[in-house]
């Protein structure tokens, strides 16, 4: 059986495999979680298969337990630019598209 | 591995008795994915790749069985990926 490429593989806007997503939200605002409870929002500039990332203007929460008190607190962190390793990625949203 | 449906083989209906296979036929469909970590995500599946890599649309996300985001699409890596059920 030949393999035939249909219109809608070749349109851009459509997801055919999970990493277009993230193909789609190049230079766009996206929401990373990472292992460690962990997350961060920033304009994704490039991404490999390996899922790293490079992002801007980024914003880091950690969420972390305050030994004493058992009180859930948060850090902040500012990045200009950050190259992210895909084995920390756990998921990837884009920006709502309509 | 042969895709060509050969006489005897299972018909597309029916449930795959190969892994890979299954995850094809249901996409499309609601389901719920397991991570590692505990939490579910619940979502009309778009995609699956080789490395168990998602793709969801309309995705909720459950901690403890209670809801605690929606996302409207979400990209899952696969290495984090402990099941996926079809709702």
């Amino acid at each position: 059986m030949a393999d035939v490429t249909t219109a809608d593989q070749l349109d851009d806007s459509v997801v055919s495999e999970p990493l277009d997503l993230v193909r789609l939200s190049l230079s766009e605002r996206v929401f990373v979680k990472l292992k460690g409870d962990r997350e961060i929002r920033g304009t994704l500039h490039g991404y490999d298969s390996h899922c790293n990332l490079v992002l801007s203007e980024v914003e880091e929460t950690v969420y972390v337990m305050d030994d004493d008190s058992d009180v859930l607190k948060t850090i902040k962190k500012q990045s200009e630019m950050l190259f992210v390793r895909g084995d920390a990625v756990v998921l990837i949203s884009p920006p709502q598209r309509t | 591995m042969s895709s060509a449906a050969s006489p005897g083989s299972p018909s597309p209906e029916a449930p795959s008795n190969n892994p890979s296979a299954f995850l094809s036929q249901i996409t499309g469909a609601k389901v719920s994915v397991k991570l590692n970590s505990g939490v579910e995500y619940r979502g009309d599946l778009q995609c699956v790749d080789g490395y168990m890599n998602i793709a969801l649309e309309q995705t909720e996300e459950y901690v403890e069985g209670e809801l605690k985001n929606k996302y409207g699409d979400v990209f899952v890596r696969g290495n984090n990926v402990l099941y996926i059920g079809v709702e």
